[in-house]
């Protein structure tokens, strides 16, 4: 248990030191570099919430990703041309101020997680993973074909968001953002799963009957972690589209939900900053392997299958000697 | 007579062409011992499942404490006051003992939804969990993995677990299974305490430990009960002999 603690404050640590020295060093680019992987660590910690904890296999994640990512798109993009999102049945204007927009995107991101996951949480196993990655597809091609926020081509905003009192367009200032809302979230994440909440989160993902026989129901537990998870992926959408400042259907295709859940398997399932450190390994093997050869994703591959086959704690399990704590 | 704590009326469960429970009535008195018996493949775990509500009968009802249940769902069933223990020990492997108890504390108060504070450190969930884990005659073990307990002990933990939801009615499906000797003898004393918590529905195949425990026992054959009766006259009822004591008896 300490000892978990201490690796997890070993991994925020070394994110946040490489994008500080980065930053003494004027490499800018490496401090963007940190900020996607604390960004990509941020769907992970959500993912985990819901794969980890509660056992539930979601390949529709990306569609949280992504409706964060169209609802900043959006809102930004409104606020550049002045034109109101909704005129009815009640006026709502465009916005660029992140502490408005963060909700926003949580909020939808949120209710799309219950309608799904209300539906989807009636099967499970394979027919689980297949629902859900059917939901988030939906959503993909309804985005491609939804001309009216750039279809297949995405939707630039071309100023990133503001926020009270610091300058976003700093890589450094945006990695603190970022990274003040990974800790924060990490920080939930520790909490609910210590609660009564996350008892029996974890007791209907090891032994569902006998959950029932306590007089706990599994399905409004897994609804709601499903919403939690789905609303904090929704927050991390929301940044990595003002990241780039651009969003686009990738945001919500099914292979965005297999790179998350690549995080959290990397890193460790159901560890707390598992999924940081998947994140973090993935965006420097993209960014060290990408630049040898384009199919640095065959390695990627062959590690996964490593990690799967012999290490099933993932590297977090690796470092601590155990599979899997409760 | 008291009224029954539990009272099942024409219950009536087919799967196709087999009928498992064919028109069985039963009650279960404050303060008593009711074994079911019967061969293996009678129906006594399908029974069981209708009782917790994990399948529905087709006919027939079921009352506890005077109120019709047919409507409720397992984990409402649980949490009036229906415990069970399960025929195969069913636990949750990762928690340790305290966190199966205070599972079970948390199911029983019907407030498992409690976000932010710590449970470790909810004494509401952790004194009636410590309790029940003493009671149980598990002292000393609170911080044991599941996993990595003795089968005895499982079944103790079980027992722990099931004291947690407040019991009105124990439902236990063959506790003595796989229990050694010395194991079995314990048992039967911590099932002989329990009787003072509340009544006990007990199916068991340990014929010892059903005469031994019994106030009275119910024989079911091919999803019908055949006799019910105290432990002498089923004993000596020559039907129960033919059919399922034989030279046990």
């Amino acid at each position: 248990m300490r000892r978990d603690m201490t690796i997890n404050l070993v991994i925020f640590g070394l994110l946040v030191a490489t994008a500080i020295g980065a930053h003494l060093m004027g490499e800018g680019f490496t401090v963007t570099l940190a900020t996607k992987a604390a960004i990509f660590g941020l769907a992970g910690v959500g993912l985990n919430l819901a794969l980890g904890y509660g056992g539930l296999v979601s390949f529709g994640h990306a569609a949280f990703f992504g409706i964060g990512g169209y609802v900043t798109g959006i809102f930004a993009s409104h606020a550049a041309s002045g034109q109101p999102i909704l005129t009815l049945p009640f006026t709502l204007a465009g916005s660029n101020e992140m502490l408005g927009i963060w909700p926003m995107a949580m909020v939808a991101a949120g209710l799309a997680a219950l309608v799904i996951g209300a539906l989807s949480l009636r099967t499970t196993g394979v027919y689980f993973i297949m629902v859900t990655l059917a939901f988030a597809q939906m959503l993909f091609y309804f985005a491609i074909s939804w001309p009216r926020y750039g279809g297949e081509d995405g939707l630039s905003f071309y100023v990133r968001n503001t926020f009270p009192g610091l300058n976003t367009f700093d890589p450094i200032q945006y990695f603190a953002i970022c990274a003040t809302l990974l800790g924060l979230a990490l920080l939930f994440t520790a909490v609910v799963t210590q609660s009564r909440f996350g008892l029996a989160l974890q007791a209907a993902r090891q032994n569902s009957q006998r959950t029932v026989a306590v007089g706990i129901r599994p399905y409004g537990i897994r609804l709601t972690a499903f919403v939690l998870s789905g609303m904090i992926v929704g927050l991390a959408g929301a940044l990595y589209a003002d990241l780039n400042r651009f969003v686009s259907p990738a945001m919500l295709s099914w292979h965005m939900s297999g790179e998350i859940m690549v995080f959290v398997i990397l890193g460790g399932v159901g560890r707390l900053c598992g999924p940081v450190a998947g994140a973090a390994i993935f965006i420097l093997l993209e960014h060290l392997l990408g630049g040898v050869s384009d199919y640095w994703q065959a390695l990627l591959g062959l590690l996964l299958l490593a990690i799967v086959l012999f290490a099933p704690g993932g590297l977090i399990g690796i470092v601590t000697g155990s599979r899997r704590h409760a | 007579m008291h009224e029954p704590i539990l009272e099942l009326t024409g219950l009536r469960k087919s799967f196709g062409a087999l009928v498992a429970t064919d028109d069985v009535s039963l009650t279960l008195r404050p303060g008593e011992i009711h074994a079911l018996i019967g061969p293996n493949g009678a129906g006594k775990s399908t029974l069981i499942r209708q009782i917790t509500g994990e399948i529905r009968p087709d006919q027939g009802s079921i009352r506890f404490e005077g109120q019709v249940i047919d409507g409720l769902d397992a984990a409402a069933r649980a949490r009036l006051g229906l415990a069970r223990s399960f025929q195969v020990s069913s636990v949750i492997p990762d928690f340790t003992v305290l966190q199966n108890v205070m599972l079970a504390v948390a199911g029983a108060s019907g407030n498992a939804f409690g976000l932010l504070r710590p449970a470790l450190s909810d004494h509401r969930l952790t004194e009636p969990a410590a309790f029940h884990i003493e009671q149980a005659g598990l002292s000393g073990r609170a911080g044991v993995k599941a996993a990595e307990l003795a089968h005895g002990e499982r079944r103790k933990l079980e027992i722990a677990m099931a004291l947690a939801l407040r019991p009105r009615a124990f439902l236990l499906d063959e506790p003595m299974a796989g229990m050694g000797l010395e194991g079995g003898r314990q048992l039967t004393a911590i099932l002989s305490d329990l009787r003072t918590e509340a009544p006990i529905l007990l199916v068991e195949h340990d014929m010892d430990a059903v005469f031994a425990l019994a106030d009275r026992i119910s024989v079911l054959v091919y999803g019908r009960i055949i006799a019910t009766g105290t432990v002498d006259e089923i004993r000596a009822n020559p039907e129960v002999r033919r059919s399922y004591l034989g030279e046990a008896a």
